[in-house]
Formats: C-alpha cells, sequence, structure tokens
C-alpha cells in the first residue's frame, strides 16, 4: 500500500470526547457497577513463596453467617478444568525442545510457589464478611527452600521449583549469527564489557485489577465485566481454554478502564474463578484487589540481569555486539512471560546503530516470585537501555566523546531499508537526523551557565542522550464497525482497547475526518466480544497503527459505497464520482450529494442501486497489518545531583520523536509524557524487592516510591514527521511505549556524566540517593 | 448505629453509618457517588480526595460519622450540570487526563490549592500536588492545566 | 476492619471517664495513622474515643516565652500560624513538610507525639526545642518523653492536651524524606538558645534522639564546620531498603550541618 496522504482531522489536537465523563466522576469503572444480589469475593493469597499445602480447613469459614461459598485448589482440581495457557510466541529452546510450561491454574493445587499465589476463592455477602472468614481459614503450611533470585535459581542445587524444569529453566534462546558476532569481536580494536541490571518493576495503574461476573442460568450465558486490556483473546482463553464453556457463551467486555500499561493485558486467575462462582451461586460476583493485592499479584515487569559487549574499532566504528540475559518468569509462565527476555529484548538489540554482527543469547528461569508479563516496552526497554548504556561507558572507558560514538554510527536514510542483524525489517526513518534534531532541541547553547550555576550550588551537573529503535507489536488485525443509527448517531465499533490512551477520540476522529461528520455524533465502543467478532485488546503499541487503520479502512469502504448510492442518484458511473469534504460530487457539474445524505438514503430500497442493500453503509472491515513498524527517537536530559546527598534532581528533558504521522499532537504528547515519567520512576526510584525467603519487601505505596510532580521535569517534546511509515494505512508507528524506552538510558548517562569526574562510570538502577552516595564513595577509595 | 447528616454536593442526606463505615464506601456505596475513587490502600494515592468544609481529606482515611453536619464536596458536585468548572475545563483544553482515575481526586485538590492561594506558582503547584498520584500524564499537562484553571478562577 | 464503638465526649474528662469505661478503648486524633492501621486490621479496639469535639484541645496560643499548641491542632494549622511562623519558623516549616496537603488537613500534634513513629517529624521539634508536653494529669519534659519506638511515657489512658514549645533563638529542621512515604529516613532539628545548642535526630534510629558530641561541638562553636564526619556510629541506627545505617549516618552529619547553616544564616 502507498504512504498515505491524509487530511480530515488529521494532526488537530482534539480535545477529549471521554473526559466529560472522567471530569465528572460519571466514568463507569469496574467497581462503579453494582448489579442486584451481588455477592463479593475476596482471595485468600499465599504468605509462603514455596511450601507444599498439606491441609486446608475451611469449617470454621464457611459456618460464618454471610458466607456463601469457599473454593480451594481441591475443589478446582475437582471440577477438571484445563489450566491457563501461555502464549508467548517463543516456545522453543536452541536445542528445539518447547518450553517447560508448568500448569498454571488460578488456585494453588497442593503447592504454592510464590507469596500472593491464590489458594482459596470465599464467596460472601461483604467484604467484612469475607475478609472475617479469611482469618478463620486454617491452612497448613509445609515449607520449602525457596529462590528468588534468577542468578541463584538457574544454579545447581538451587530449589527446584518444578520438576519438568530442571535448573527452574523454562526455555533458552539465541538470535543472530554467533560466528559473524565472533569475528567481528576478533577483528575489532576493542571490547568493552559491562554488567546491567534492569530493575524489576510493576505497572501500579491506579484503578486495581477487579471484575465482576453474571449467570444467566436460563440462556446458560455467562456475562464478564473485567477491568482487562485483552478482551477477545481473554474471552477465549477463559471460556476455551479453560473453563470449556464455549466462547459463545462468555460475553466479555471492559468497561473505563483505570490505567493497565500491559498489567492488565493477561489471563488472571481471579475472574476465572468468580466466573465458576456465579455459575455454582446463581449470583452476580464482584472481586477487586486491593493495593497490596495488586503489589502482590499483578504481573511484574522488567528483571533481567545482562552482560552485554561492544566491540569496536579505536575510530570509534562498532562492530559488534554481544548480549548475554538472564531474565525472570516469576513462578509461572505469564500470558505472554517467556517471550520478554527471549523475542521481546532480542529484536532490537542494536537500536539504530550500524553493525557488522549481533549475537544475543537468554535464559528465562522461574523463580519463586509472581509472575511477569509485559509492562510497557516489554523486552524493548531492556534491549534500549543495554546498547545506549554501553555506548557511554564505552566512551568513558575509552576517552571518547558519547555523542560523537552516536553520530558516527547511526544508521544513515540511505541505507534503509534494511534487515537488522536481529532480522527486523527497518523501512523507514532519518536517525542522524533525528538525533541532530534533539540535540539542537536540548537547549546545548545554556548548558556550561547551568554546570556553572550547578558548581556554585555545591552540585554536580551532567547531560545524557540516547536514541532509541523499537518495534509495535501485539495483535496484528483488528476489527472497526461502524453503523449509522436512525436518530444520526454513528456506531463505531473496535475490538482494541483504550485504557486512557484516547481511542475514543482518536478514532472517532479518522472516521468523522474522513466522512466529513461531525466527531460528536460518534458513538465509540470498544473492548467488548458482542461489539466486534474479533478484537486484538491492547499491546505493543497497536492502537492507532491496526485498530486506527482499520477505522480508516471501513471508513474508505463506505466512501466507496456511497459513491455508489450517489452514482445511481445522478445516474452516472460510479467511478465519476468523487469524495472530499464530506461531498460527493461529479466533478464539471452541480451534482452533489453530502455523506448525510447517502446515509439517509441507504435504508431506502427505492434509491439504492440493485446490487446495494438496504443498510449497505453499515460496514465492518477488518484490517490486518503485515509488519511491525519502528518507532524511533532521542532522549536527552540534565540532571544535577548533589554528591553530600546522592540526590537527583531530573532537571531538563526533551525528546524528539519520529512516530511516523502524527493523528493527534496532544494525545501523542501524553503518551510519551507518562512513558517518560515511567522510565524516570525506573531509573530513580521504582524497585520491586523480594528476599531471600521470597517475601515481598515492597508491598504497598509505603515501600513502592512511584514518580509525584515534585519529582517531574518540563518535558520538551518534538516529532519528526518526515518519514511516515508504508505499513500501515495511516503511516503512524506506535508511540505507546517508546517514553520508557528511551528514559531510563538517557537518565542514567545524565548521571554518569555528572558524575565521571568523580570516577563514577555505571550504577544500577533505581539510582537511588544512596546507590549515588556509594559509588561515588568507591570511585573515591578505588 | 450512629445517625448522620451531611450535606454533599449541596444536598442533605441523613443516614445510619456502621462506625467503620470509611467516608469513600460511604460516599460511594450508600450515596452511589462514585466518581470517588479507591486507588490504594495505605491512604497514599489520592485518588480519594474530597472536600470537607473548603478542606481536602482523603475519604480512605476517614470515618463517615466524622463529618456528621459538615459541608461535602465531591467531585460530582463541581460542574453546573453541563457546565464545566473552570478548573475543569482547563484539565481538559490541557490534556490533563488520560484513564481519568486518579482525576476527580486531582482535580478537587487543584481547586482547593488555587482557593488557598489564587496567584500559586508552578513550584507551588507541584509541590501541592504531592498527595496525588497519576501513572498517566507525568504531570505536566496537569500543572498546566491548574494554571489556566487558576487564572479563569481568579477572573 | 473489625467493629467497635464510637464515643464523642465534649471534654477532656469526658475522655477519660470514656477511656475508663471502654473495655479496649483508644483515643482517635486525626486518625491518619491510626485509620490506616485499623484498615489493615492490625489493631483491634472496642471503641473509638473521638477527640474531635474536644474544643479545650484546639488552639495556637504565645505565652511569654514560649508558643503553646493544643493537642488537637492539626498540622495545616501550625504550618499557617502567624505567630509560629514569626516565632519558630522551623517548626511551621517542619509542620509543612508532614505527609502531604490532605494528610496536614486532619493529623495533629498530639496524635503524631503520642504515637511516636520513629520516622515521624514532630519529635525531632519536641526533642531539639526542649518541649513540655502538657496531660491531663501531669507535665513531662521532652527528655522524659520518647522511651522507644512507638513508646513514649504516657500512661495507659494518659491524654497530652497541650505542648509548650520554649521560643529559640534559632532553630531549623532539615528532612530527608523516604521517597514512597515522604516520612522522615533522618529529620534533624538544631535548636540554639542561651548559648547552649540541641540537636534531635528522628528516622535514622528507632526512636527519636539527641546527640551529645554534635551539641557540645555546636554549643562550642555554632558553625556547620563544628560537624564532622562519624560522629553518629552506624551500630544503632535503622536499615532497610530504603537507606542504610551507614547512609544515614553520613546523612545526619549532613542535615545537621545545613541546619546550622540555615539557622545561622
Amino acid at each position: 500500500m502507498d504512504t498515505p496522504h491524509i487530511t480530515n482531522g488529521i494532526g488537530k489536537s482534539q480535545e477529549r470526547r471521554e473526559d466529560f465523563r472522567f471530569l465528572t466522576g460519571t466514568g463507569k469503572y469496574v467497581d462503579d457497577m453494582n448489579l442486584d444480589g451481588q455477592a463479593y469475593a475476596t482471595v485468600l493469597r499465599s504468605p509462603e513463596a514455596h511450601a507444599d499445602i498439606s491441609s486446608i480447613d475451611v469449617a470454621e469459614a464457611l459456618a460464618l453467617d454471610g458466607v456463601l461459598a469457599i473454593i480451594t485448589g481441591e475443589d478446582w482440581k475437582a471440577a477438571g478444568y484445563n489450566p491457563i495457557p501461555t502464549k508467548s510466541a517463543v516456545r522453543k529452546s536452541i536445542d528445539g525442545s518447547d518450553l517447560k510450561e508448568p500448569p498454571h491454574h488460578p488456585l494453588a493445587i497442593d503447592r504454592v510457589r510464590y507469596v500472593g499465589q491464590p489458594v482459596a476463592l470465599v464467596v460472601a455477602e461483604s467484604i467484612d464478611v469475607c475478609q472475617d472468614a479469611m482469618e478463620l481459614i486454617d491452612v497448613d503450611y509445609d515449607s520449602l527452600p525457596s529462590v528468588s533470585h534468577q542468578s541463584e535459581a538457574i544454579k545447581d542445587g538451587a530449589p527446584q521449583i518444578w520438576d519438568i524444569a530442571p535448573n527452574n529453566i523454562c526455555l533458552d534462546f539465541e538470535l543472530g549469527d554467533q560466528e559473524a558476532q565472533k569475528k567481528a569481536f576478533g577483528e575489532a580494536d576493542h571490547i568493552i564489557t559491562l554488567n546491567l541490571v534492569n530493575n524489576r518493576v510493576t505497572a501500579v495503574p491506579l484503578e486495581p485489577r477487579g471484575a465482576l461476573a453474571t449467570y444467566d442460568a436460563d440462556t446458560g450465558k455467562y456475562t464478564l465485566w473485567n477491568a482487562s486490556q485483552n478482551i477477545h483473546a481473554g474471552r477465549d482463553t477463559i471460556a476455551d481454554a479453560v473453563l470449556g464453556i464455549g466462547k459463545e457463551n462468555l460475553h466479555h467486555i471492559a468497561p473505563d478502564v483505570g490505567g493497565g500499561f500491559g498489567a492488565k493485558n493477561g489471563v488472571y486467575p481471579e475472574p476465572i474463578l468468580i466466573l465458576h462462582a456465579t455459575k455454582l451461586l446463581e449470583r452476580p460476583i464482584k472481586w477487586i484487589n486491593d493495593r497490596s493485592e495488586s503489589f502482590l499479584s499483578d504481573t511484574h515487569g522488567r528483571d533481567q540481569v545482562s552482560t552485554v559487549q561492544l566491540a569496536l574499532d579505536s575510530d570509534g566504528t562498532f562492530r559488534g555486539l554481544r548480549t548475554e540475559t538472564i531474565g525472570n518468569l516469576g513462578a509461572f509462565c505469564g500470558t505472554v512471560g517467556p517471550f520478554t527476555p527471549t523475542g521481546g529484548s532480542s529484536r532490537t538489540q542494536g537500536g539504530p546503530y550500524r553493525f557488522d554482527a549481533i549475537y544475543y543469547t537468554a535464559i528465562a528461569p522461574f523463580t519463586n516470585t509472581c509472575p511477569l508479563d509485559p509492562y510497557r516496552g516489554a523486552g524493548r526497554p531492556e534491549g534500549s537501555y543495554q546498547m545506549d548504556r554501553i555506548i557511554d561507558y564505552a566512551a568513558a572507558q575509552l576517552g571518547m566523546d558519547p555523542i560523537e560514538l552516536r553520530r558516527k554510527n547511526l544508521i544513515p536514510p540511505e541505507d534503509l531499508p534494511m534487515k537488522s542483524p536481529m532480522g527486523l525489517d527497518i523501512d523507514c526513518g532519518n536517525f542522524p537526523e533525528v538525533f541532530e534534531q534533539t540535540i539542537a532541541l536540548s537547549d546545548r547553547d545554556g548548558y556550561e551557565a547551568r554546570v556553572q550555576k550547578s558548581m556554585a550550588a555545591g552540585k554536580k551537573r551532567g547531560y545524557g542522550i540516547s536514541m532509541y529503535l523499537e518495534c509495535t507489536g501485539g495483535g496484528p488485525k483488528e476489527e472497526a464497525k461502524v453503523s449509522f443509527r436512525e436518530d444520526g448517531k454513528i456506531d463505531l465499533s473496535v475490538g482494541s482497547s483504550s485504557t486512557g490512551m484516547g481511542h475514543e477520540t482518536a478514532f472517532a476522529q479518522i472516521l468523522a475526518g474522513h466522512l466529513g461528520l461531525d466527531i460528536d455524533d460518534v458513538a465509540f465502543h470498544q473492548a467488548d466480544t458482542d461489539a466486534t467478532a474479533i478484537g486484538g485488546g491492547h499491546g505493543g503499541s497497536r492502537g492507532l497503527e491496526v485498530g486506527g487503520s482499520a477505522v480508516l479502512q471501513t471508513s474508505r469502504q463506505i466512501v466507496e459505497v456511497g459513491k455508489k448510492i450517489a452514482a445511481h442518484q445522478f445516474d452516472v458511473d460510479a467511478d465519476k464520482i468523487e469524495f472530499s469534504e464530506g461531498r460527493f460530487h461529479v466533478p464539471g457539474s452541480n451534482h452533489t450529494m453530502t455523506m448525510r445524505e447517502a446515509i439517509d438514503a441507504q435504508n431506502d430500497p427505492d434509491v439504492l442501486p440493485d446490487d446495494l442493500e438496504p443498510g449497505a453503509l453499515n460496514i465492518s472491515s477488518v484490517f490486518e497489518r503485515g509488519i511491525i513498524s519502528i518507532p524511533n527517537g532521542g532522549h536527552a536530559a540534565e540532571v544535577e545531583v548533589d554528591p553530600e546527598t546522592g540526590i537527583i534532581k531530573v532537571d531538563g528533558y526533551w525528546v524528539m520523536d519520529d512516530f511516523g504521522t502524527i493523528i493527534n499532537p496532544m494525545l501523542a504528547d501524553g503518551q510519551v509524557m507518562g512513558g517518560v515519567a515511567q522510565g524516570i520512576g525506573q531509573a530513580l526510584m521504582e524497585n520491586i524487592v523480594y528476599d531471600d525467603g521470597g517475601q515481598l519487601v515492597t508491598g504497598s505505596l509505603m515501600d513502592y516510591a512511584m514518580p509525584r510532580a515534585d519529582d517531574m521535569p518540563k518535558m520538551v517534546i518534538g516529532y519528526y514527521e518526515d518519514a511516515p511509515t508504508a505499513k500501515n494505512l495511516l503511516g503512524v508507528k506506535g508511540a505507546g511505549e517508546a517514553g520508557c524506552v528511551g528514559a531510563p538510558p538517557a537518565i542514567v548517562n545524565a548521571v554518569c556524566n555528572a558524575l565521571k569526574d568523580l570516577g563514577v562510570h555505571h550504577i544500577d538502577m533505581p539510582l537511588t540517593p544512596e546507590r549515588v552516595w556509594r559509588a561515588i564513595k568507591d570511585a573515591k577509595t578505588s | 448505629m450512629p445517625l448522620i447528616t451531611v450535606h454533599v454536593n449541596g444536598v442533605e442526606t441523613t443516614k445510619e453509618v456502621e462506625p467503620r463505615t470509611l467516608l469513600s464506601t460511604f460516599i460511594r456505596e450508600e450515596l452511589k457517588l462514585t466518581g470517588t475513587h479507591v486507588g490504594c490502600d495505605t491512604s497514599q494515592c489520592g485518588a480519594c480526595v474530597v472536600s470537607i468544609d473548603g478542606k481536602t481529606v482523603k475519604s480512605c482515611a476517614s470515618f463517615a460519622w466524622q463529618f456528621d453536619g459538615a459541608q461535602i464536596k465531591t467531585i460530582e458536585g463541581l460542574a453546573n450540570g453541563t457546565e464545566l468548572h473552570p478548573m475543569q475545563e482547563a484539565f481538559r483544553t490541557h490534556h490533563g487526563l488520560q484513564c481519568g482515575f486518579c482525576t476527580p481526586g486531582m482535580v478537587m485538590t487543584a481547586v482547593a490549592l488555587v482557593e488557598s492561594n489564587p496567584d500559586i506558582s508552578e513550584d507551588d503547584i507541584r509541590e501541592g500536588l504531592e498527595g496525588n498520584i497519576c501513572r498517566c500524564t507525568g504531570y505536566q499537562n496537569i500543572i498546566e492545566a491548574v494554571k489556566t484553571g487558576a487564572k479563569a478562577m481568579r477572573g | 476492619m473489625y467493629e467497635f464503638d464510637i464515643i464523642t465526649p465534649n471534654s477532656v474528662e469526658a475522655a477519660k471517664s470514656a477511656f475508663e469505661a471502654a473495655e479496649d478503648g483508644q483515643f482517635l486524633a486525626g486518625g491518619q495513622t491510626l485509620i490506616p492501621v485499623l484498615k489493615q486490621r492490625l489493631a483491634m479496639p472496642s471503641d473509638l474515643i473521638d477527640l474531635d469535639h474536644v474544643h479545650e484541645l484546639s488552639g495556637i496560643s504565645t505565652m511569654g516565652d514560649s508558643i503553646s499548641i493544643k493537642a488537637m491542632t492539626r498540622h495545616a494549622e501550625v504550618a499557617a500560624d502567624h505567630e509560629v511562623q514569626t516565632a519558630i519558623p522551623a517548626l511551621a516549616k517542619l509542620a509543612n513538610g508532614i505527609g502531604d496537603m490532605h494528610v496536614r488537613n486532619r493529623g495533629t500534634i498530639g496524635g503524631s507525639i503520642a504515637n511516636n513513629d520513629p520516622a515521624a517529624d514532630y519529635p525531632a521539634a519536641v526533642l531539639a526545642l526542649h518541649a513540655t508536653i502538657v496531660t491531663d494529669r501531669r507535665e513531662i519534659t521532652a527528655d522524659h518523653f520518647f522511651t522507644g519506638m512507638f513508646e513514649t511515657a504516657l500512661e495507659e489512658g494518659e491524654l497530652i492536651t497541650e505542648l509548650r514549645f520554649p521560643i529559640p533563638e534559632a532553630a531549623s529542621y532539615m528532612k530527608f524524606a523516604n521517597p514512597a512515604t515522604r516520612y522522615a529516613l533522618v529529620g534533624v532539628m538544631v535548636a540554639k538558645s542561651h548559648n547552649n545548642v540541641r540537636v534531635a535526630i528522628t528516622g535514622a534510629g528507632p526512636c527519636v534522639f539527641r546527640d551529645a558530641e554534635m551539641e557540645q561541638a555546636l554549643t562550642l562553636s555554632f558553625v556547620p564546620e563544628s560537624i564532622k564526619d562519624g560522629m553518629i556510629p552506624a551500630d544503632d541506627l535503622n536499615t532497610d531498603i530504603h537507606a542504610s545505617r551507614e547512609y544515614r549516618a553520613h546523612l545526619i552529619s549532613v542535615m545537621v550541618r545545613r541546619a546550622v547553616a540555615e539557622a545561622s544564616g
């Protein structure tokens, strides 16, 4: 398909239509929904990291007034359901053997393998009764040795979590050309090695996970409202794969969802449990996690330990890259789980830089911790961090300028399109230009004066830059369905899932813009298995790329049919009709018909051509993305470090992004800024910590630090729009995750730049004040 | 069970409450005003903030009975029908919200900040919002919204 | 949360009687600590005795060379009070840094002191400023009040009614905050009065404490340079994922120096 020339509403910072209800408190999140006769469910969670369940006594709890049911692992086993399958796209180890997939049941059966794992579901008339009941459940645990850290888990002699996975390894992985990489390393003048930790974090969407399930005994159908980002695939897994109720019998809907960032993509135990219970009790059941449970049970993100090696010549030319990673899956394969440290992190190795060869290997082990699944970026932030940290580190080791080093090695536009050494199709982009524009945006002229000012206050100032190249992902197909109502409104239904990204506005913008209609007439529906037959949900920054393209495709099909209606009206051939600015017309004549008039005509068989049925403009189409797009860009950061305390202030932040066509600049900015905040959070303060006994130390907001308004710098964002991609109808490159891909290396680079005179060349994330202080201290003594 | 009379968004209501009923639970479940959200269980996220006798309060760290006789304002009481309060309007213009979950608490806090300090500076806004977490926006547009809302409220 | 009954007395006497009569009563001040504790089911009082309507427990006034702050005075009121801002600006600054705006609208000085959270801010001020804690039955000096982690000299049912802060010549509070909770990982108050310097450190140890060596050095010469590294041994300090004891020991020196600089300048 050719690169589209888009007008009509595209590029406009259209204000959001969903804002009215969010601003007036009339949004409907799952906890805002209540059904008559509803009961409440809570989950009893394991306090042990690894233990056999020798007995569970629920008698006293069941006898409590108001308790309706208690379901344990034994009950679940007796029900005979299948486990929750992993959908990892990478399923084989290097030797060709299948990944080790342990059975993931929604309740622990016989043994618990992480603190927080569901052990029983309690259903009662109120949450208070549920909590009283949970205290009366007597579980006898026989503790087993546990292992929390991935490097320990793969060692001989480590506690075995799953019999099927020796050394706790689920799978191993390689990508790239090892021979070529060895050759490049052999020829290069220098090899620089850096050990990196990409710290474990968690998504913390402000709305905790929750769901409301109900069962209609007459029809045998279930309805599940779920704070989930993956409704159609989730429905298939829950209904077909696990419960065996048949997907036609599960109506799965996401109401308004308060953020997700990937942590609401996967299939979780609790909604499955309440579906079982709602049929058992024939009452609606509501379950809502509290925040402490979210920390225990929302799938975590990142957590990779890597050794990165960069081979380069004395003139700075990059020759080869070798990355070895140990990921962490937690106690089970997540819905995507094994893919993140393998396929996810390998694909974009090398970033926008030229390499002769790259070789990547990974091990994905189990540990006695909460399962991990995609969190914004899902493997690519790890890859970008590895790349841009070692560049700065190498520069420091070799006395080179990190900016010059990048300049020298960025892939020039004339080399594109190309396949990277990782097999990634890089179709378009202008990395050197984006790099220069990033630098230009970041007020380098004023830098020296700011350094002096910092010094006068006893502080160190540093500048760091990163050039990220990332790729999109998620489901490649999306359905967009349009129907025109009698009352003049337009129903637009899509199978994608927006949890704050603004699809309700952006997609309506595309539709209304293309058809020349009023955006306020569009009624938006998403994430509902009754509204669209298929749906790719959320993930991999696919919203505009796939969903938006589907909307545009459907819009175009509507225009084509409209042309036939107009042609019949004007008694000319359809190919004489043109459509622009909301009107069908025949150039050189005064025949004209508005889209509205065509819509009004569409139900009248008397005015329709013979080959069209009434309702012909009500069209649904499925768009399938060919290949993923390549968002890329530059992040620059300035930090001020207080060497006495180690406190870091991020004092300036600039971003130049290539997202192809920008549909709604205001929404794009929002995605970037939110992503940058998460990246800064990971770089400076966020950390999920398990102790050696597998207890979650950072189990609430008391211990898990989140960026707040006074932690954030002013962010300046620019867009490079001269390289729209031909890979989808809109020319867009998914923007949703890029912010947190580019930020961590830019921040860490800036801090190391600030402290280089003190001999500090690397600090692992999060760069807490103490870690900074220690790094300075250690550099002094060494 | 204690009987309390509260004035919520200008409407007087008398209800029986259990001593342990949190104000957030009372607002959401008794009064069916679900705009006030619960985002955490350690009273740190600010999503539950409402205004009581003109001062912001975390409704999840309060009991309903503590406010017998009080004037309570929730997010639902800010707009005038479909006419948004200038602060709400400012949040919309500046894209100061994405998923909307932190928004009610954030807007109530912003209004209170400006009411107590009409000429509030950016630094004071950032500091004033330290009790409200947003995961989506990175705060920048919220800050811009508060500045614009302040200007509009100053008249 | 477990169930409990509530009593809303209008006077200190009535509050005391209510406590005596209750099977396992607990006073409720601002609730910003107690209510989260109850939500976690970490406490199970039979009765909550609400102090909100005991009006004799509210108010700030200057009494000669002291500022009197009644126990139920909210942090926001202390922070905004003109008399406090003028006479003991460090105290107003401390109050203004407690938690966040919403917490400050409800939390009280009496509640904070009675609880004696090792990471609370007020204990540093009470100790450094040599305040007197007035209760329903006696007066306790600051040096005798804080006895251990979450422990004070208060007897069962003893109710703090007022805190009296002598007005210092100069004082400053410096805080290094826990990034998650914004409690003090290390909070130091330095106060100079009658050529005598008191240094109180909160957050770093199991309980707020003074340091004699630092006080002597600063009494001799009230300049930042009087504080040498290593004056506070790390051994007895708190250690957790947010700050090790060595780091806290280091921070204490840094914060004290900065407090002295601010108090002098």
